[in-house]
């Protein structure tokens, strides 16, 4: 089978990135930008569209003018239409529409509180880029010539999660697995539980129930494909899941950032939240970036509890088989081996990789947060002069707590901050204003002076919050109304009880027990 | 009575009440046509999954398929053992795609004097959503066309 369709399709798309590029790096789009406040993405603007320009231009030709043969090539370069087709709806969305929608909002005035309504309602990049994408295959339909391509959007989530491994610290990976595995263990076994036993007490058949269950309880869509087989689930079985699950995922996709507004949760608690009430996989990263998206704290938080879950899977569909053999005669033995190896999402070994070259300093130095780190072994440029140190020494007086006068005298003696603790203590001292206006200067030249970026680490990030866009954007285009409106059934009742149980007792849980100390 | 007949139906009850009308509408020896459609809304049935792997979803789309298959099969064989027993002619189609335009593609392979299918499902009836769009399908359909009433209505 050739893959290739012959369509100017991609070659306009590159030209359109390339329009992009040409005209943000000649400033022929400067009202623009500063209308809608998009100095920060001015960089990728450029280099971006540049890139993705050349590209769609060079595979675009080949696409309409070359010859296509069956065979790899064609594989390969086919799907590249599709990619630059969710790159460029998820950037136009981010670049464009989105802080649109930000300065609409804005004109408006704040709704609650200091808080404007985009907000609020988490309407941002990623969850305008997920609308996007379920508008763009309900309304339009996925052309011909993007439908390979668009499967590359589950590429782009797992290299998303994959380079998030760069980003957490050991305490963190071990204080947020700890968390997620007693939340997700708890509520994954209840709701698998729960289901199973409300499909025996409304009369549901085994498969049914199996398949459900494991939906409800796990991750979702994901959890269901995995899981159906196993059970063997009849089609309408598997219709009426897949539907609920998709009708929950999407609604609690707006709902949670906007209750995690009213409540103001941390980002910990947020991302705990979302990673263990939301049912389906996809929409925990939609949430958890619709409640942060200018950075992606919440979306590491998240991302754990979504690996745990899917550490879950295996386990989850091996327990049902055994459940399911026991109670259907002629339901086919599973070969354990075979369920935990096929099921293992390989990916996760990608994030523990990741995670642990960068804890070698191969990225940053181990002690990074943040991408941000600490280091004094800085060059005199950088010390502060004899008059800054008069300065200080004159102010010296002001400070009454010992920590405080410790770490000050420790920098007037060094003329740089000496250790990460004198910089957390001076850092608390500017923010007490004890000291005047100039002496605070001084304070923070002194700790930006030790204070470092990552630049691999900040490159990272960019990259993740990019890949996530362009994945969510992607998975959008696999929202199809007609599978949500086979929602239905009995899993839409079951599913309804439990799906709002859950919700409702991990917020309870989450608010009780989880605080922002990791 | 009519001499070719196409019925479309797919094992529910409002379909299999279009069915019995079919048999019985059908003249000794006449042919009996019969399209099973399965909704395309299938082919989006993996949803916005994103964590398995190709080999899970692989098997998971084979799974379905044959699912389908096997559901598919038996409302096709089930109707063709009746044909017979009544000593009609039996032929039959499945496919993939929109109910309407399948239909409508299957009316124009034969000179079919009637075409037979049931009525919408009324509101509260439990089954899958995907309903034959009439307005789609009565402006371009130019064989007479026999709706049959749900047996739940």
């Amino acid at each position: 089978m050739v893959y290739t369709k012959k369509s100017p399709a991609l070659l306009v798309i590159g030209i359109l990135f390339l329009v992009i590029g040409l005209t943000t790096q000649f400033g022929m789009q400067d009202g623009l930008i500063q209308y809608l406040h998009l100095k920060k993405y001015v960089g990728e603007m450029i280099g971006i569209s540049l890139t993705a320009g050349v590209i769609g231009i060079a595979v675009g030709l080949w696409h309409l003018f070359g010859t296509h043969r069956e065979g790899h090539l064609d594989y390969y370069l086919s799907t590249v239409a599709g990619a630059l087709f969710i790159l460029i709806i998820a950037l136009v969305v981010r670049w464009y529409l989105a802080p649109f929608v930000a300065v609409l909002s804005k004109s408006m005035g704040p709704v609650m509180g200091a808080k404007y309504l985009h907000q609020v309602l988490g309407l941002n990049y990623v969850v305008l880029g997920i609308l996007a994408g379920i508008i763009t295959v309900n309304v339009f339909k996925i052309p011909d010539w993007a439908e390979n391509g668009i499967r590359l959007s589950r590429l782009g989530l797992k290299t998303g999660v994959i380079l998030l491994g760069t980003l957490y610290s050991l305490a963190e990976l071990s204080q947020l697995g700890r968390l997620s595995v007693v939340l997700i263990g708890f509520f994954v076994l209840g709701s698998v539980g729960l289901v199973l036993w409300m499909a025996r007490r409304r009369n549901v058949p085994n498969s049914m129930g199996g398949v459900l269950s494991a939906g409800m309880g796990v991750c979702g869509v994901s959890a269901t494909v995995a899981a159906a087989p196993v059970v063997q689930a009849k089609s309408v079985e598997i219709a009426y899941t897949i539907g609920t699950i998709l009708l929950w995922g999407v609604g609690c996709m707006f709902l949670f950032p906007v209750i995690g507004q009213i409540l103001e949760l941390g980002y910990v608690q947020f991302g705990a939240w979302a990673g263990t009430g939301i049912l389906n996989s996809a929409q925990v990263a939609g949430a958890a970036l619709a409640y942060q998206p200018d950075g992606i704290e919440t979306l590491k938080v998240a991302e754990i509890f979504n690996i745990t879950r899917v550490l879950f899977l295996p386990i989850i569909v091996l327990w049902l088989a055994v459940w399911y053999v026991r109670r259907e005669e002629g339901a086919e033995a599973v070969n354990v081996g075979t369920v935990v190896f096929e099921k293992f999402p390989m990916f996760v070994i990608g994030f523990i990789l990741m995670f642990a070259l960068s804890s070698t300093g191969i990225f940053a130095p181990a002690n990074h947060y943040k991408g941000k780190y600490f280091d004094n072994n800085i060059p005199e440029s950088k010390l502060l002069t004899a008059e800054e140190v008069n300065r200080l020494q004159s102010e010296f007086h002001k400070v009454q707590r010992q920590d405080r006068r410790e770490a000050l005298q420790r920098l007037i003696e060094n003329r740089k901050v000496m250790s990460i603790d004198d910089d957390a203590t001076l850092r608390g001292l500017v923010n007490a204003k004890i000291l005047s206006k100039e002496a605070n200067q001084l304070l923070k030249k002194a700790h930006k002076a030790v204070r470092h970026t990552a630049k691999k680490i900040k490159k990272f990030r960019q990259w993740i919050t990019l890949l996530f866009a362009f994945g969510l954007t992607g998975l959008g285009m696999q929202i199809t109304m007609a599978s949500i409106k086979q929602a239905g059934g009995q899993p839409l009742i079951i599913g309804g009880v439990v799906g709002t149980a859950k919700a409702v007792l991990s917020l309870i849980v989450i608010l009780l027990f989880v605080h922002e100390t990791i | 009575m009519y001499r070719r007949i196409l019925c479309a139906s797919h094992g529910t009850p409002g379909a299999q009440a279009a069915e019995d009308q079919a048999l019985h509408l059908c003249e000794a020896d006449g042919l009996l046509y019969h399209l099973f459609v399965v909704p395309d809304f299938w082919k989006s049935m993996m949803g916005d999954d994103w964590l398995n792997n190709g080999v899970t979803r692989d098997r998971y789309g084979r799974y379905l398929e044959n699912q389908l298959s096997e559901e598919a099969a038996q409302v096709v064989e089930s109707l063709k053992a009746r044909a017979e027993a009544r000593n009609l002619r039996f032929r039959s189609e499945i496919k993939l795609g929109k109910p309407a335009d399948c239909l409508l593609a299957a009316s124009r392979r034969e000179p079919f004097d009637l075409v037979v299918m049931g009525a919408p499902r009324p509101k509260g009836v439990p089954g899958l959503r995907a309903r034959m769009v009439l307005n789609d399908l009565i402006p371009r359909l130019t064989v007479p066309l026999l709706i049959v009433p749900h047996p739940a209505s």
